[in-house]
């Protein structure tokens, strides 16, 4: 039932994740697990994980979140958090939750923006 | 009560001179509403001061029960029976609450009730008194509300350009106004989906490790939500400081002054200023 809950969407070289509301420890590994499958498949460039529905955020699922970005990282691909709510984030800095290297943008449309924007950059210089 | 004094004392005339006078010391004292009430609860004697809170005279509430005393939702809690159970169990009752005059009024009481037993253990009464705090629990109140209020008015967060909001901090910044300030510039980010902050630190009088603590947590939090933030209003002694305590804000943009943060924040939305008098 965990894995079922999480669908993660190929757009175009990315991969779009929405994270569900009250993710449990089984939905995070198995969404790890899905996201690692679906870019060895689609070799995609980017990782973005919509949370902007996320409720709460412990401590199993901020390493998940960290570990994810650099195994993404190590496959080629760089992770967007997109849409943290303003209280998961004020929860997280005083528990001292860190998502590791992850990129962080306000929505989804920002983190597709910040995906994009820094390769095409980087082919102009 | 003179009647009982007397019947119940069987010592010389020299004590019962001193007892006399000890009557006449609590009867007189006009700060403390000295009473006795009897093993159920019932006024017995009366002073000065119980007069002065409460507003009944001596003739008119001996023999009542002191629930008279309650607001009415504390009789129904049962609390004047409470308080003597209590009283009676450990010999002592302290408690500070709402209390009703003969008019109707309530005042803030401190109330002590003590049991009184005999040689045998035999519980004779309670003695019962009271002070009239209503004064320093309106200052209290006054304080909560008033640093309620400096609370509000110390952490405002503006949008000053389509995706920038400007919080400027004013004092300094303890555990609870950054919780504050926190939630209130993310709630603002979040609202105007602002990707840049600046936060204008222009009116700390004094930066500390502690302050600094607050402000990059506070800053990690805006990073958490995909925001950037801009430290501004860094003034020289400010900088002093932070360098001599040895605190590390090199991966924070900081700017010596507002205007120099929000040409920041438009390089960072992309945006230019440019002057009107350069399309020519």
């Amino acid at each position: 039932m965990a894995s079922e809950s999480i669908s993660v969407i190929k757009l175009r070289d990315l991969l779009l994740v929405t994270v569900p509301p009250d993710p449990g420890d089984e939905t995070i590994s198995a969404l790890q697990e899905q996201v690692l499958r679906a870019m060895a498949r689609h070799e995609a460039k980017g990782l973005v994980l919509d949370i902007s529905t996320v409720q709460t955020l412990d401590s199993f699922f901020a390493r998940t979140v960290a570990e994810t970005v650099q195994m993404v990282a190590l496959m080629g691909g760089r992770t967007v958090l997109a849409g943290m709510r303003a209280n998961v984030a004020v929860t997280a800095t005083q528990l001292g939750l860190t998502v590791g290297n992850a990129l962080t943008a306000l929505d989804v449309d920002r983190a597709l923006d910040l995906l994009n924007a820094k390769p095409s950059g980087e082919l102009r210089v | 009560m003179k009647k009982q004094t007397t019947a119940t004392s069987k010592s010389p005339a020299t004590v019962l001179g001193s007892e006399d006078s000890f009557r006449l010391l609590v009867e007189s004292v006009k700060d403390y509403a000295i009473i006795m009430l009897d093993p159920t609860g019932h006024v017995a004697t009366w002073n000065a001061g119980a007069e002065r809170f409460k507003g009944y005279r001596a003739g008119e509430i001996i023999g009542k029960h002191f629930s008279c005393f309650y607001p009415p939702e504390a009789i129904q809690r049962g609390l004047p029976d409470q308080e003597l159970k209590t009283a009676a169990k450990d010999g002592r009752f302290e408690d500070e609450g709402w209390r009703v005059r003969k008019d109707g009024k309530q005042f803030w009481a401190n109330v002590i009730i003590s049991a009184l037993r005999d040689k045998d253990g035999t519980l004779r009464g309670y003695s019962k008194v009271t002070r009239d705090l209503t004064e320093r629990k309106q200052a209290e109140e006054r304080i909560k509300q008033q640093s309620k209020e400096i609370m509000e008015l110390s952490t405002p967060v503006m949008q000053v350009w389509q995706g920038v909001v400007v919080a400027p901090l004013i004092g300094s910044l303890d555990s609870n106004r950054t919780q504050q300030f926190m939630e209130r510039l993310l709630g603002r980010i979040v609202e105007t989906n602002s990707p840049v902050a600046l936060v204008d630190i222009m009116g700390v009088p004094t930066i500390d490790t502690q302050t600094a603590q607050h402000l990059i947590e506070t800053i990690s939090a805006v990073r958490l939500l995909g925001a950037q933030v801009v430290l501004t209003g860094v003034r020289p002694a400010i900088a002093q400081t932070l360098v001599h305590l040895g605190i590390d804000l090199s991966n924070i943009m900081t700017r010596a002054s507002l205007s120099a943060g929000l040409l920041v924040a438009f390089d960072i939305l992309k945006l230019q200023v440019v002057s009107k008098d350069s399309t020519h």
